[in-house]
């Protein structure tokens, strides 16, 4: 290597390092990542556009509360003024003014949630305090628990006796759960659902309100946010009395405890995001999960030294930062990549195509992904040799095989639906497509340099692969990457070490391993 | 195998490296301006053409899908002749015909193909299928050479070349490579073609592999690989010396051809030579690159750099017999 290389690797690997410790050990910045459970940062983006009346645009934020701790919340109104109304124990926020054209509203806040794991008691409940009975145990529109229809279903149902609270709660449930059907698009209404044996979710929801609610169980819905991977759903559940709140499923998914990344945002009431005074509305939540703790979270959220508080990534909006998490861990990628090219000497087909396809299996098992890209090989090499005899020229025949990989794509897309994993191929689809060429490549290889040569050098590149993908999903590596960008540097460091390297690779000494032994049948 | 041993080996050796390769030798003595010189060989046989250096004869070429419909009635009147892209690379996309059986082509290997199968072939070439970036591409076709005698001997079905390394214009080290069955009729050795490496002195082969492994026969015909002397390899060794320079290229590999009317023909160069030939001459190169830097002077005629090569190899040879 020359020294001008060995140099400027050394400055740059120097650099990153220095930046990296300065920050960890200057400011106690960790490395790993904290508790992943339960520490999600949550954003509402809201845009509404009207002609200039005043208005107003409503939307129910999270309390404080059992199972769920609410923090470090900003609000940006786009010239609308903002106040948080109380509402009971909810809050709902609330931007005024006058709405003209079109305006960008959005709400931050981070969120740690616990499963709630209250359980049962099997022993006779304490009578419910009397505001509770007043405000969630009467009749009303939306949970008409004194309509005939609710009685006569209640009589069929053949409850266990009125001092069983639990039973009765439990039998309610489980007839909700797997009597009614949920249907996408169904009613809302508790009775229409009650009629269609039907309805959605929220309707559901409203039937079971009702039952409880007439057989004298104070009961109220709850509006919140199912997060996940990807844009959160808003869900709806119900809760009854008994002795505190407890919260049943309409779907059959949780009675009396609920998975820790539920987030409820409204008791008592289903009402989302409205608006008055505008002509039109429309919202989305984003939602990441976090990889800090909350006090570490804090530290690097206002890191003590302007400088770096100015270049910390976690600034950015949620959907910026998700992009830059994968992004940033593609260096890494062809890190690993240069390695085995260079120094191990693995010949692979394209230079990163083996760090895309990593990318693109990082959401699915790497069985599932290498048995996809496999099944896409296979039908594109198949492809290869029907359309051989139609004698086509190069950029169609391409394009063919493109609308046969994408029409297989599809039907592994149908095959997964009915495994109940809808969404284990959405994040892979696109990038298998991108796979046609390599069909191509392969299909020339196996022509031009035999089976043999084509299968090892398809070898080699599933095995880098292989490589990299463990990377590409490590949560550590999408932390360290992204809490520490200077990182790149550190790899760019190594890569310029790794370039410089005029050494044998390790398949040259197996290339070259006859240099080794004594000359045999040499003259 | 024990790889620290083999390193140490390879060391001793001198034998040069994928990485050594690229970054000391073709990084450092081939400009990257002068590669459209030997990656498209229609330009290298312009430039051979100017400065007086055998190549087969062009009998006709496509550049455009449009005059695939001219190259039909070209092709039709032709008995034998190779169909090749002009920027492959490896070997790859070439068809060698060898003879007609009325309307039909035979192809090496005794398949018979169409011309409609011809014209497809060449449409691929065209669209870029073996070019080396993709990119869009000539079709060529050029005479098909009748190979020497002494070399057809020791080869099955194919076309067997000579590779003659030339570092800075001085030639360092030449093996041949010898089609067998195995290979397909092709001179490639990575599918099996016997390498033999040739001492740049006597100008015979000293040493066979197949597949990495010494070999003494041909292991389709039982023919002595060992000692045969390659015809005219002086010229050879000549016109390989001058194709690097009219290439501009410092670290080359020449492709030749022993034509049996014509002696030695130039087929092809390449900017980045594999380095099998180390193996077929069980020997490294560095010794003889770093010799050439050592004794290089500008300004040495082509008979001196000629001799200095030989020179130097004559020496490392004697060398390394004595150990």
């Amino acid at each position: 290597m020359n020294r001008v290389a060995a140099a400027t690797g050394l400055v740059l690997v120097a650099l990153g390092l220095g930046i990296f410790a300065w920050k960890v050990f200057g400011y106690g910045l960790p490395v790993v990542p904290g508790d992943p459970e339960g520490l999600w940062r949550v954003e509402l983006a809201i845009t509404v556009r009207g002609g200039g009346a005043r208005g107003s645009v409503r939307a129910p934020l999270p309390s404080s509360g059992s199972g769920q701790e609410v923090y470090d919340e900003r609000s940006v109104g786009d010239r609308l003024s903002f106040s948080i109304r109380p509402e009971g124990k909810n809050r709902i926020a609330v931007w005024r003014g006058e709405i003209g054209g079109i305006h960008d509203i959005a709400y931050g806040y981070r969120v740690r949630l616990t499963p709630l794991q209250q359980g049962l008691s099997e022993e006779v409940l304490t009578p419910a305090p009397r505001e509770v009975v007043q405000r969630f145990g009467r009749p009303s529109a939306a949970f008409p628990s004194d309509a005939p229809e609710i009685t006569e279903v209640l009589d069929s149902l053949g409850l266990p006796p009125a001092d069983d609270v639990p039973g009765r709660l439990r039998s309610i449930y489980a007839w909700i759960a797997h009597e009614i059907l949920t249907l996408e698009g169904g009613s809302d209404d508790a009775l229409i659902t009650l009629a269609n044996r039907g309805g959605s979710e929220r309707g559901k929801v409203a039937l079971m309100v009702s039952l409880l609610r007439a057989i004298g169980v104070p009961a109220r819905p709850v509006l919140g946010l199912e997060l996940g991977a990807g844009a959160p759903d808003e869900t709806v559940w119900a809760e009854a009395w008994a002795g505190g709140w407890v919260p049943l499923s309409p779907t059959g998914a949780f009675f009396a405890s609920h998975p820790g990344n539920l987030l409820v945002l409204r008791t008592g009431s289903l009402s989302g995001v409205e608006s008055t005074g505008a002509q039109a509305l429309s919202y989305r939540y984003h939602a990441l999960r976090e990889h800090l703790g909350a006090d570490e979270l804090a530290t690097l959220m206002v890191p003590p030294s302007p400088v770096f508080a100015a270049l910390s990534l976690y600034r950015l909006p949620v959907a910026t930062q998700g992009a830059l998490r994968a992004l940033l861990l593609f260096p890494l990628g062809a890190l690993v990549l240069a390695l085995l090219r260079n120094l191990v000497g693995l010949q692979t087909f394209g230079t990163f195509m083996p760090v895309l396809v990593a990318f693109a299996l990082r959401q699915v098992d790497l069985g599932v992904g290498l048995a996809l890209v496999a099944g896409v090989l296979g039908l594109g090499v198949f492809g290869r040799l029907v359309l051989d005899r139609l004698r086509l020229l190069l950029v169609p025949r391409l394009s063919i095989l493109l609308c046969l990989v994408v029409l297989g794509v599809t039907g592994f897309a149908l095959i997964g639906s009915s495994f109940e994993r809808r969404d284990f191929l959405a994040g892979v689809l696109f990038p298998i497509v991108i796979l046609t060429m390599l069909c191509e490549r392969f299909s020339i290889a196996i022509a031009e340099e035999g089976m043999r040569n084509a299968l090892a050098r398809m070898g080699y590149s599933l095995l880098v692969v292989a490589a990299v993908y463990p990377i590409m999903r490590d949560p550590r590596a999408e932390h360290l990457m992204f809490s520490f960008p200077e990182l790149t540097l550190v790899v760019m460091g190594l890569l310029v070490w790794i370039g410089g390297y005029t050494g044998y690779r390790l398949m040259d000494l197996v290339r070259f391993r006859s240099f080794a032994s004594p000359a045999e049948g040499a003259a | 195998m024990n790889p620290l041993r083999v390193w140490r080996a390879l060391r001793r050796q001198g034998v040069l490296g994928i990485n050594g390769r690229n970054a000391d030798y073709t990084l450092r003595w081939n400009p990257r301006r002068c590669y459209p010189n030997v990656d498209d060989k229609l330009r290298t046989k312009e430039l051979c053409r100017q400065a007086g250096i055998p190549t087969p004869q062009l009998l006709a070429v496509a550049r455009h899908h449009f005059e695939l419909r001219k190259l039909g009635p070209e092709l039709a009147r032709l008995f034998d002749f190779v169909l090749k892209p002009a920027h492959g690379a490896m070997g790859n996309g070439i068809l060698v015909v060898r003879g007609r059986e009325g309307e039909r082509f035979l192809a090496a290997g005794g398949r018979s193909v169409a011309l409609g199968d011809l014209l497809y072939h060449a449409a691929g070439i065209i669209s870029g299928l073996y070019a080396i970036g993709g990119q869009p591409d000539a079709a060529m076709v050029e005479e098909r050479l009748v190979v020497h005698p002494e070399l057809a001997a020791i080869a099955t079905d194919g076309v067997p070349d000579v590779r003659v390394v030339v570092y800075r214009g001085v030639p360092a080290m030449a093996m041949t490579r010898l089609p067998t069955s195995r290979s397909g009729g092709r001179a490639n050795i990575h599918q099996g073609a016997v390498a033999a490496g040739i001492d740049l002195v006597s100008g015979r082969t000293t040493h066979a592999i197949q597949q990495s492994r010494p070999i003494a026969t041909h292991p389709d015909s039982g023919e002595p690989l060992l000692g045969r002397e390659i015809p005219g390899f002086k010229d050879l060794l000549s016109i390989a010396v001058r194709a690097a320079d009219v290439t501009g290229l410092g670290y080359v590999g020449a492709d030749l051809v022993v034509d049996a009317r014509r002696g030695p023909v130039l087929l092809e160069m390449n900017a980045r030579p594999g380095l099998m030939v180390q193996l077929a001459n069980r020997g490294g190169l560095l010794p003889r690159l770093r010799a050439v830097d050592r004794s290089w002077q500008p300004d040495l005629g082509v008979d001196e750099r000629l001799a200095l090569g030989v020179r130097i190899a004559g020496a490392l040879v004697d060398l390394r017999d004595a150990a």
